[in-house]
């Protein structure tokens, strides 16, 4: 359960020690790139509380969902049009919900054993 | 369910990978310095532009300051100009105007009737006149368009009366005389009024008419120039010196 959050500790632990930057022109599809792997987290940690997980959805939507994301971002650069802000809505609208859900969840999961305790 | 877990955890590295890559871009910038040669070169032109204005003030500050040195010369200047000037009306080589009295001598009508006829004016008793009007606060003084200075010569050449070199024998003669006020030039005429040397006129067959004190008379300046060959100036004592 907790072997996610140490391998987000490690990859930010190694991200920062690696001390590759991003040229100012490419930061912007890094951006929506960590959008759409933060959606892809959440939405599979949502797919693990409903019980619906798929390892294959979850592994090829992360990286489709990434080269989406700065494939229109590139587009949206070369057509002059703020294309990557359609990425950022969606993931952002997305991930709104997805967090909603898992919050409920939550609650639910949370609520339920205290009721049954008052029952008791 | 622990292949779940994994596949987690390597999309969970990955993502925070990412997030601190994004984290270093964006705090880098501040630090490094990404500029190329064009960007070099404009930062360098601002460089130099201000370089240029700073010389251009310092240019300016510096003409203001030559402005003001000799501004203080000019008025180093101005100072003796003034001093000369008034040294210059002192001596009596700058012409003045100022309240005043004008006398006239001219010959007694009743003794031209009798045939006796006045060719000049005695030199004693002009001096003597000088003298009464210098005693009563008379400043400057002209006789026949002569300006009497410290140096003026009054005298007998050949039975003419010269003052200056300049024969005194056109009647009437004219005196004009210059006091400080017009307080000191009513004192003038009326102390003139009663003068014994104007009386003493009468005796060479002249008279002395005497004008009310007017505003305006105009002294000329002495025409030649003033040549001092007996006087040198004091040197300044050194130290020490008393």
């Amino acid at each position: 359960m907790w072997l996610p959050v140490l391998g987000l500790i490690i990859g930010v632990f190694f991200g920062l020690m690696a001390d590759i930057r991003i040229p100012a022109e490419y930061s912007n599809y890094l951006s929506i790139a960590v959008l759409a792997a933060l959606d892809t987290l959440f939405g599979g940690i949502r797919a693990q509380l409903q019980n619906i997980y798929d390892e294959k959805v979850f592994v090829s939507g992360f990286f489709f969902n990434i080269i989406l994301a700065a494939s229109l971002a590139f587009l949206g650069v070369h057509l002059g049009v703020d294309l990557y802000l359609a990425a950022v809505f969606a993931f952002g609208v997305r991930l709104f919900q997805n967090i909603a859900v898992i919050r409920r969840i939550l609650l639910t999961k949370w609520s339920v054993p205290r009721e049954k305790t008052e029952k008791n | 369910m622990d292949k779940k877990w994994i596949s987690f955890t390597f999309i969970a590295i990955i993502v925070g990978f990412m997030l601190a890559l994004q984290f270093n871009t964006l705090q880098e910038p501040t630090v490094r310095d990404t500029r190329d040669t064009w960007q070099l070169r404009e930062d360098l032109e601002k460089e130099k532009e201000m370089q240029v204005n700073l010389l251009r003030e310092i240019r300016s500050q510096e003409e203001i300051l030559s402005q003001y040195e000799s501004e203080r010369e000019q008025s180093k200047e101005l100072a003796l100009r003034e001093t000369l000037e008034e040294l210059k009306k002192e001596a009596g080589l700058s012409d003045i105007e100022g309240f005043g009295i004008l006398l006239t001598i001219e010959p007694v009508y009743e003794e031209l009737l009798m045939g006796n006829k006045v060719t000049t004016v005695s030199p004693e008793l002009l001096k003597r006149l000088l003298n009464e009007l210098n005693m009563y606060d008379a400043l400057y003084v002209s006789i026949g368009g002569q300006r009497v200075i410290n140096t003026t010569v009054i005298r007998d050449i050949n039975g003419e009366t010269k003052i200056n070199g300049f024969s005194l024998n056109d009647f009437p003669i004219e005196i004009k005389v210059i006091a400080e006020n017009r307080q000191v030039a009513e004192k003038l005429y009326n102390r003139m009024q009663v003068s014994k040397s104007a009386e003493e006129f009468f005796i060479d067959n002249l008279r002395v008419k005497i004008s009310k004190p007017e505003s305006m008379i105009t002294i000329p300046a002495y025409e030649d120039s003033i040549r001092i060959r007996d006087m040198e100036p004091v040197e300044a004592d050194k130290g020490g010196n008393s």
